[in-house]
């Protein structure tokens, strides 16, 4: 079963993305902001993350950025969940080194639509 | 953004969103708090770039999930508060206390409109259709609009209701168009750039992207559109923004492949079932990969699905998740460990554990008797059982008691609102913030509370100039404190303001025909405020000074078994003291022996106590007597005449002393003999029975007998007539 790690520093945000993997069949790991993903990244391996931006301590950029320096997160899927579609954001995505966006609201099929093409 | 969720409603219907409303109720709640307590802490000077990023982020949050549970209201008016606070983190604006103002009035409305979500009630919330067109005049950098102006029903028609009337429209005006829209010879050229924010704002109107202006003029703006609205429609929604002859619109042709083929796609839908556009531009669709990034998919084909396979991709995500019913959430981070509970059920424990206090006392008492030799192990048990009694009627307790931060937190706003309202500057300094009281006892102390910091605020903080020509700082302070003292909580209001005037109250005294003459003491003087009706206020202000005064907070505090004191120094300020219990419903008692009755004295008015040496008590006129303790000499009261406790032996008289003290008078009582010290329940007589002269209440001994708690405060009050 796949395992998603979830980064999002509000409660209801993040039990709703929960409870939508879950559903879906995924096993979910949840992290309240950046640093608390790190760490747990540290102890055990994703086959997705799916971050937030904006979070206390350390913002989704910066998570994304530590991560692409870790060995076992240089290929995993990372997937800003963001309210902020703007290009300047996009492409400070894609320097930090994410592989996509999703735009905050969402629709929950959506989340898993989009999941689904970066999982196998 | 707000509106995507809401209209796609359909495809999330076998999602119960609702389930997870309680929880972001509470978290939205916690973030407006929050807010608030930053704003009121914000130092406009020196903002500092944390605060202001954490007062955006508790926006940001809360608008992220009204837009995502679909309390689009709540979405709408935050999003306009986390434009303005975006700019001031930015450091574009300059924050100022009207921005504050109207950013605290938005939180409170946000609070109010999420109240309606909770209750059901929508559509009964606040108005906010003044707020957001005030930010946005902010955000424009516009001059603020006066916030006293308030049209009543007038912004119903502002930009923000303008969707309702206008969302028909791009609708019934057919397929998509194309367009580019000029803006020229702007004076303001922002103002164009709110047309942006609009876009965004209101659902269906399409989507907008700046184009680069050539040459770099400053005084035009233009923009890539795509909508289904008229050209009618469209001018009429930018005349909020920039007038008429400055816009520009220009019809496009639409880029390859980007001509909408189905007329029932229009609106929302435009840019959810996104028509998957070649390059990464897929922004339309809510979602997108970076070409090679690390993790994305492989076959480009994919990502550029046509909008059936996007379709059939969402069917089988649903039969996904019809299949798996969802388990628990594995990791679920812990949420704040606490539980609520009705207030009765913790009232009946602490009742129950009050009668087991009483059955170990009963216990303990009757064991006294046995020999030790032979119940060793009985008494041993009994020992065990006082320590855990007496240990689990303090978590009992404890389970009631909260923090005064609960009252004080109400202080800093009130008195912010106050302030400006009265065109005073105040600090408002608060200490001890965490002593822990009854519940009870800080719902009831609140409203008194309230009645004195607003009385400093009012009538003891001066206007600024008439501080400056005091020789005081400008600002001035108003300090709430609590502390613990002996077994009572003493709460102080001090404020450095122009303080009481001893002459003014005594000639209001006058008027009023109360029994004062000039050479009462300061203390004494200062009671008189306490006298129905009493007010020197000169200006009866809408704050304070009509009516409701000082006798009803003397009252109140009184009904709680507390006590006030005034101290005044003219021109320097004042300090209000309330000393109250810790708790209503058990005493640290000294139990004493008349005759064949038990009486208690609180623990904490006892001073001390002596054997009585006859030649010590004199007795001066009308039989009163006073005992001469240290040089100080002291009214005797004796319990026997007092409760007229029968005499069987009628050769011993009371040879023991007990002074105790209340409202800062010292008295002595004449009792047969000290009993000891001990916790007692102290059950109300007046519900239960009626109201009896100098007893506050009753309770029950460890013999099962009933002893009457005695008011310190009326003894005492006994003595001075």
């Amino acid at each position: 079963m796949p395992v998603i790690l979830t980064v999002d520093d509000s409660p209801s945000m993040r039990k709703m993305v929960a409870f939508t993997l879950v559903g879906a069949g995924y096993q979910v790991v949840e992290a309240v902001d950046g640093v608390d993903a790190y760490e747990k990244a540290q102890a055990q391996s994703f086959d997705l993350v799916l971050t937030d931006q904006n979070m206390p301590r350390l913002d989704g950029l910066g998570l994304t950025r530590k991560l692409r320096e870790h060995p076992s997160f240089k290929t995993v899927p990372i997937l800003m969940l963001t309210t902020e579609s703007s290009d300047l954001m996009k492409q400070a995505g894609r320097a930090a080194g994410a592989t996509g966006w999703l735009v905050k609201p969402f629709d929950p099929n959506r989340l898993i639509e989009v999941i689904k093409k970066v999982i196998k | 953004m707000a509106e995507t969720h809401h209209e796609s409603g359909g495809s999330s219907a076998d999602f119960d969103l609702s389930q997870f409303y309680q929880i972001f109720f509470e978290e939205a709640g916690e973030n407006l708090d929050l807010m608030e307590q930053m704003l009121l802490g914000l130092n406009l000077e020196t903002a500092d770039d944390e605060v202001l990023n954490g007062i955006f982020r508790c926006a940001h949050s809360v608008k992220g999930g009204a837009a995502t549970f679909g309390f689009s209201d709540v979405a709408e008016l935050t999003h306009q508060m986390e434009s303005l606070l975006d700019k001031l983190r930015r450091h574009e604006l300059k924050p100022n206390a009207l921005m504050v103002d109207v950013l605290l009035e938005s939180a409170d409305a946000s609070r109010g409109l999420l109240a309606c979500h909770q209750s059901g009630n929508v559509g009964q919330g606040p108005a906010t259709a003044n707020l957001v067109s005030r930010i946005r005049s902010f955000v424009a950098g516009e001059v603020p609009p006066a916030a006293e102006v308030k049209p009543p029903e007038a912004p119903k028609v502002a930009p923000v209701v303008t969707p309702a009337v206008l969302s028909p429209a791009p609708v019934s005006s057919g397929g998509l168009r194309h367009l580019e829209i000029r803006f020229t010879k702007l004076d303001q050229p922002t103002q164009a750039d709110a047309i942006v924010e609009l876009f965004r704002d209101i659902p269906g109107l399409g989507e907008i992207k700046p184009i680069a202006v050539n040459g770099g003029a400053a005084d035009r703006r233009v923009f890539e559109v795509q909508t289904t609205s008229s050209n009618e429609d469209l001018l009429d929604l930018f005349a909020f923004h920039v007038s008429r002859e400055h816009v520009d619109i220009v019809d496009m042709p639409a880029p390859g492949g980007q001509e909408v083929s189905n007329d029932g796609v229009v609106a929302p839908g435009v840019s959810q079932v996104g028509i998957a556009p070649p390059a990464a531009d897929a922004s339309q669709q809510g979602f997108g990969f970076f070409d090679g990034a690390p993790g994305s998919p492989q076959p480009q084909g994919a990502e550029a699905a046509p909008v059936a396979a996007a379709l059939a991709d969402v069917g089988v995500a649903k039969a996904v998740q019809s299949a798996a019913k969802p388990p628990a959430i594995s990791n679920a981070q812990p949420e704040a460990a606490t539980i609520r509970v009705a207030i009765n059920k913790v009232d009946q424990l602490i009742n129950l554990v009050g009668e087991l206090v009483i059955t170990q006392a009963m216990l303990a008492q009757n064991s006294r008797a046995l020999d030790p030799a032979v119940y060793q192990q009985l008494l041993t048990g009994l020992t065990d059982l006082d320590r855990n009694t007496r240990d689990l009627q303090e978590s009992v307790m404890s389970i009631r008691m909260i923090p005064m931060s609960i009252v004080f937190s109400r202080f800093p706003r009130m008195l912010r609102d106050l302030a400006s309202k009265l065109g005073k500057k105040v600090d408002f300094v608060t200490q001890g913030e965490a002593t822990e009281l009854d519940k009870g006892l800080v719902e009831k102390i609140t409203d008194p509370l309230t009645h004195l910091v607003r009385n400093s605020c009012d009538h003891g903080i001066e206007s600024p100039q008439d501080r400056v020509r005091a020789g005081k700082p400008e600002t001035g302070t108003i300090t709430l404190s609590a502390s613990h003292q002996g077994g009572s909580i003493v709460i102080e209001v001090r404020d450095d303001g122009k303080g009481m005037s001893r002459q003014k109250i005594l000639t209001k005294a006058r008027e009023r025909g109360l029994d004062v003459s000039d050479q009462m003491s300061d203390a004494e003087v200062w009671q008189l405020i306490f006298a129905p009706g009493f007010s020197t206020a000169d200006v009866v202000t809408d704050v304070s000074g009509r009516g409701v005064g000082m006798d009803v907070v003397k009252r109140n505090i009184a009904s709680l078994n507390g006590t006030v004191e005034i101290e005044s120094s003219e021109g320097y300020g004042m300090k209000v003291s309330v000393r109250l219990p810790l708790t209503l419903a058990i005493m640290d008692g000294m139990s004493v022996g008349v005759g064949n009755e038990v009486y208690i004295l609180p623990l904490s008015s006892v001073v001390e106590s002596f054997q009585v040496k006859s030649d010590t008590v004199s007795t001066v006129g009308q039989g009163a007597q006073l005992v001469k303790v240290r040089d100080e000499y002291m009214p005797v009261i004796e319990l026997e005449k007092v409760f007229q406790v029968p005499r069987y032996d009628s050769d011993k008289t009371s040879d023991i002393m007990v002074v105790i003290e209340a409202d800062s008078s010292r008295v002595v009582l004449l009792v047969d003999e000290l009993l000891g010290q001990q916790q007692v329940v102290v059950k109300n007589l007046e519900s239960n029975y009626r109201k009896v002269p100098n007893v506050s209440g009753a309770t029950i001994l460890g013999d099962g007998k009933v002893a009457l708690i005695l008011d310190t405060g009326a003894l005492v009050r006994r003595s001075r007539h």
